[in-house]
């Protein structure tokens, strides 16, 4: 009776990480094609004349992606009831 | 999609998978994950000066996603961290000027390849032993499941080593250390990291459990949270000399946050023994990249 509401359970979380993955799959490829296309020139720009700007401005979008990346990815698996597993 | 920073033209797809198995690993096993990361982005086609620096970006980003969560899990001795951040640094200083001294001599790839390899290879072998150990007493209920260490000899002769200041760390269960051998720890593997040219989060992690005696959870979370700052310390270095491509670094880490989230949930499933048995096969895939490279690049004859 366990092992069988265990593979219920591990069934359903391998659902919900599938749907987790097509989701942010969908919004990771809205913003490759958005926000990077964008940011790219001037980031190159900055590379190519500024090292120090380009160095301090690199660290901190990868410091404010990394904290909004946590906050979408803990919404999603939320949503998702996978934070049931903790 | 070209990178025009870097120059070349890649598959943010595939950068991004990348960036998710690294994030697996980096989440699970509390690892920055270099050692499997810089291979792969060179086969994807990043050119060499790129990957070392390129990665470390993707790794201060994703130690953020993964500490954090490891932080809500409660697998965070922010205290212990912070102290082991000073040691390391020091520590990573003194690495790198091993490095200049042999560079100087014209022996650094050898040494360091050669030295590299031995102690991967020892990592592997005893984390492998002891977390057997220690599966087979719980087995035989001579320990507690929770965190069972099969070892715990070098961790209780380091706690007896009575050098003031004392302080405690309540969050890892630890009533009394000395806090010259916690900045000795991180000093030491500052050094290693700094002179293999790593994080060096496959070497601290073991090195919290063992010598600190830090509950195996914990000590990949606090890890994490230690290669947050020697990450982000070793991209500013590199991206001033030029070596990184920011966006490929912010592509990789979408991936990345992704599996780094997946794989601090998943610790939840496993006991620290099982966890450090899984671990133990990282270093020796390190150990093997490494050897190939001395191989393939005439430095060492088989």
């Amino acid at each position: 009776m366990t092992s069988k509401s265990e593979n219920i359970t591990i069934r359903e979380l391998v659902i919900n990480f599938a749907i987790e993955l097509l989701i942010y799959g969908v919004l990771v490829v809205g913003y490759f094609y958005l926000v990077l296309r964008l940011l790219g020139p001037w980031l190159t720009h900055l590379f190519q004349n500024d090292l120090i700007t380009y160095a301090a401005i690199g660290l901190s979008l990868v410091v404010a992606q990394g904290i909004v990346l946590e906050q979408v990815t803990s919404f999603i698996l939320n949503w998702l009831n996978l934070n049931r597993l903790e | 999609m070209n990178f025009p920073i870097a120059g070349v033209t890649i598959n943010p797809l595939l950068l991004a998978g990348i960036g998710f198995i690294v994030g697996i690993l980096g989440g699970f096993f509390g690892v920055g994950g270099g050692f499997i990361a810089g291979p792969m982005m060179f086969w994807a086609g990043v050119p060499m000066n790129f990957v070392v620096g390129t990665d470390l970006a993707h790794m201060t980003g994703k130690s953020i996603v993964a500490a954090k969560r490891h932080r809500a899990l409660g697998h965070v001795d922010i205290k212990l961290g912070a102290l082991m951040v000073t040691g390391t640094v020091i520590g990573v200083e003194i690495g790198a000027r091993i490095i200049e001294a042999l560079v100087a001599a014209g022996i650094v790839d050898l040494v360091i390849g050669l030295v590299y390899v031995t102690i991967l290879v020892i990592i592997s072998a005893f984390t492998a032993w002891e977390s057997l150990r220690a599966l087979r007493m719980i087995r035989t209920d001579r320990l507690d499941v929770k965190d069972a260490v099969g070892f715990q000899g070098i961790s209780r002769r380091i706690h007896s080593i009575e050098i003031p200041p004392m302080i405690s760390f309540p969050m890892s269960g630890i009533a009394s250390i000395s806090l010259w051998t916690v900045l000795g720890v991180g000093f030491i593997t500052g050094i290693l990291a700094g002179s293999l040219g790593v994080g060096g989060g496959f070497i601290r992690m073991p090195m919290l459990v063992y010598l600190v005696g830090v509950p195996t959870h914990v000590a990949v979370g606090t890890d994490l949270f230690e290669i947050m700052f020697s990450s982000a310390y070793g991209m500013l270095t590199h991206a001033l000399k030029g070596n990184v491509d920011v966006l490929m670094a912010l592509v990789m880490h979408t991936g990345a946050a992704l599996g780094a989230q997946i794989g601090a949930v998943s610790t939840r499933f496993f006991i620290g023994p099982r966890i450090r048995l899984f671990f133990s096969v990282l270093p020796l895939i390190g150990a093997l990249l490494v050897l190939m490279r001395l191989v393939s690049g005439g430095i060492v004859h088989l």
